[in-house]
């Protein structure tokens, strides 16, 4: 599959003004983003993912490493390779609020060296697809912000680029107009071949829209992955025991020492471990301290896991990417 | 070429539109406009030397309203990007194909095309209102006036640049407006080095045009060379101080902080 980015040892590094102290908010980060797929940028608060996302759109230029778009180096043909790519980084914020829907269209059309004459035509499609059609001569500032998101985006997409990057698109919005943008990007790729990079807090709809994640964590990635990949290798390991009755503390304590990250609930009846392997093979070892141990299983579940919980597993789990990116 | 021109209207129509859309802030702004003038007409009338209120008048007339053209040129850009900054557009413009640069170029050009209809009409009321009519030579005025406002253009944009990197710079854009009152009121006749600073000269010259009515081909090809000078070196000048602070900008991530 063609790379339509390519990102090579990026670094960035920033000064602490009353410190003077250096932040690595990007170390040696490099990843590719396929043409017409749609990439999450994924990673907590401060983990470096706006960084990225800005010195990709030729916001923020790195202290070294290179990004292609398109083939075109945008620390030498900025301008060039911004032709290629657009970007809705604050939402709603990104538009002209005494402006209408169809002024702030033209405009940024206008800013990209096109005539209304020239986007005439697209800007009627982009209302039509967005649901903006009877809006289109309402003042920005009097739309819902669900609108106003919806309308951030065409303006991205009026610019022909072939990569879309969305900084949380679908914060703030209702249930109904977050499941509207989800589709609208789902037919943007599928139609029209566009590559689209989101950042998001939302698991759901990283789940439900990304084919393959980067997750950064402290500045660097920890996991660059299918999220089908993702949720196999994480449904495997992952599994809830229910046992007939309590352990004893020698028992708990074999438990966590042989197996980190288990999560014993005691219950007179019913206690349940929840424990997540850090390789399928280790099922077996499991077995054999369930068994030698003579801890009385009553079920053993493979347990279902969404998105979220595989994110913040890998967040905690750090040192478990080398075998996510090898099982992948 | 064709890009450039779809900026610039892009950026007239847009300019054009929100000075509508702000309509009572713009009316504002020309009643204050006016108020000002009249209370300094009414000052010469008052306390000035009677010998010479007419000149006075007509000195006050160009000087005020070179000032507030300079004033609108130079410091809307500067207020502009403060408000593109907090409104959250700034990054969005920084990532046009067209450069930054092309669009602040376009506004500039934009803001001068829309203000200088306020200020002909600004202008003739000034006049009516005085009863002194200048020699409104356009074929004089017009050259004159365009290397002028090249250097003006260069002033915009330092100050486009400064306000890029510190964006808080309200406090200094309030102190801008009394050197630009300083540089359009002062008489070149105090000093002949002061014809080297931005728009000096240039106003010096429409003085003479308008008030002496002197005409284009009486004005001594000196004068050009120095108009011409000082469009070059303060349009290059803040082309360089803008394209630096863009690069500090985009270096330390100030493009979207304000």
């Amino acid at each position: 599959m063609e790379s339509i980015i390519e990102v090579k040892n990026l670094k960035k590094t920033y000064k602490k003004r009353k410190t003077r102290e250096y932040i690595h908010a990007v170390s040696d980060v490099s990843f590719h983003v396929h043409r017409g797929e749609i990439l999450g940028l994924l990673g907590p608060n401060g983990a470096g993912k706006t960084t990225t996302i800005k010195m990709l759109c030729g916001l923020l230029i790195p202290d070294s490493g290179s990004i292609q778009v398109n083939g075109i180096d945008m620390r030498k043909k900025r301008l060039h390779g911004l032709r290629h790519i657009s970007a809705v980084l604050e939402g709603n914020r990104n538009l002209y609020w005494r402006l209408t829907v169809r002024e702030n269209l033209e405009y940024f059309a206008g800013n990209r060296g096109f005539s209304r004459k020239d986007v005439a035509v697209r800007i009627d499609e982009l209302l039509v697809q967005f649901n903006l059609k009877e809006k289109e001569n309402e003042l920005v500032n009097r739309l819902s912000r669900g609108m106003q998101q919806k309308l951030a985006i065409a303006v991205a997409m009026l610019a022909e680029s072939e990569v879309i990057l969305l900084d949380e698109p679908t914060l703030g919005l209702d249930v109904e107009t977050g499941y509207e943008v989800r589709e609208i990007l789902k037919n943007i790729v599928r139609d029209e071949n566009r590559t689209i990079i989101i950042s998001s807090h939302d698991m759901d709809v990283v789940q439900d829209l990304c084919g393959r994640t980067v997750i950064i964590n402290e500045g660097k990635i920890i996991t660059d992955d299918k999220v089908e990949n993702l949720l196999k290798l994480f449904e495997v390991r992952s599994y809830t025991i229910t046992l007939g009755g309590l352990l004893t503390e020698e028992q708990q304590q074999l438990m966590h020492q042989k197996f980190p990250h288990v999560v014993y609930t005691p219950d007179t009846v019913q206690s349940t471990l929840e424990i997540d392997l850090a390789k399928s093979e280790d099922i077996y070892d499991l077995f054999n301290v369930l068994k030698l141990n003579h801890i009385p299983v009553e079920s053993f579940d493979r347990s279902t896991v969404n998105f979220e919980q595989i994110f913040m597993k890998i967040l905690k789990g750090g040192e478990t990417h080398g075998s996510l990116a090898q099982s992948s | 070429m064709v890009r450039w021109l779809n900026l610039l209207k892009a950026n007239t129509r847009k300019e054009y539109i929100e000075l509508k859309r702000y309509l009572p802030n713009t009316l504002a702004m020309l009643f204050t406009f006016y108020f000002i003038f009249l209370g300094m007409f009414l000052g010469i009338q008052v306390i000035g030397d009677p010998g010479s209120q007419d000149i006075n008048t007509q000195h006050v007339i160009v000087n005020y309203i070179f000032w507030f053209l300079a004033f609108m040129i130079i410091n809307s850009i500067g207020w502009e990007v403060i408000n593109e900054a907090m409104r959250g557009t700034l990054e969005q413009l920084n990532m046009s194909p067209m450069g930054i640069w092309r669009i602040m170029t376009s506004r500039l050009i934009a803001t001068t095309l829309l203000y200088a209809v306020m200020i002909v009409f600004l202008l003739y009321l000034s006049m009516f209102t005085t009863g002194q009519w200048l020699n409104i030579d356009i074929v004089s005025i017009i050259p004159v006036l365009i290397l002028t406002l090249i250097s003006m253009f260069g002033m915009g944009f330092i100050i486009a640049g400064i306000s890029i990197v510190l964006k808080q710079v309200q406090a200094f854009l309030q102190i801008l407006q009394f050197i630009l009152a300083a540089l359009t009121f002062v008489p070149l006749s105090l000093s002949p080095l002061l014809a080297y600073l931005p728009f000096v000269k240039g106003v010096d010259l429409v003085r003479d045009i308008m008030i002496n009515g002197v005409t284009l081909t009486q004005i001594p090809a000196g004068d050009f060379l120095i108009l011409g000078f000082n469009a070059i070196f303060y349009l290059l000048l803040g082309l360089g101080i803008f394209f630096y602070c863009e690069r500090v900008a985009m270096s330390k991530g100030l493009m979207a902080h304000y």
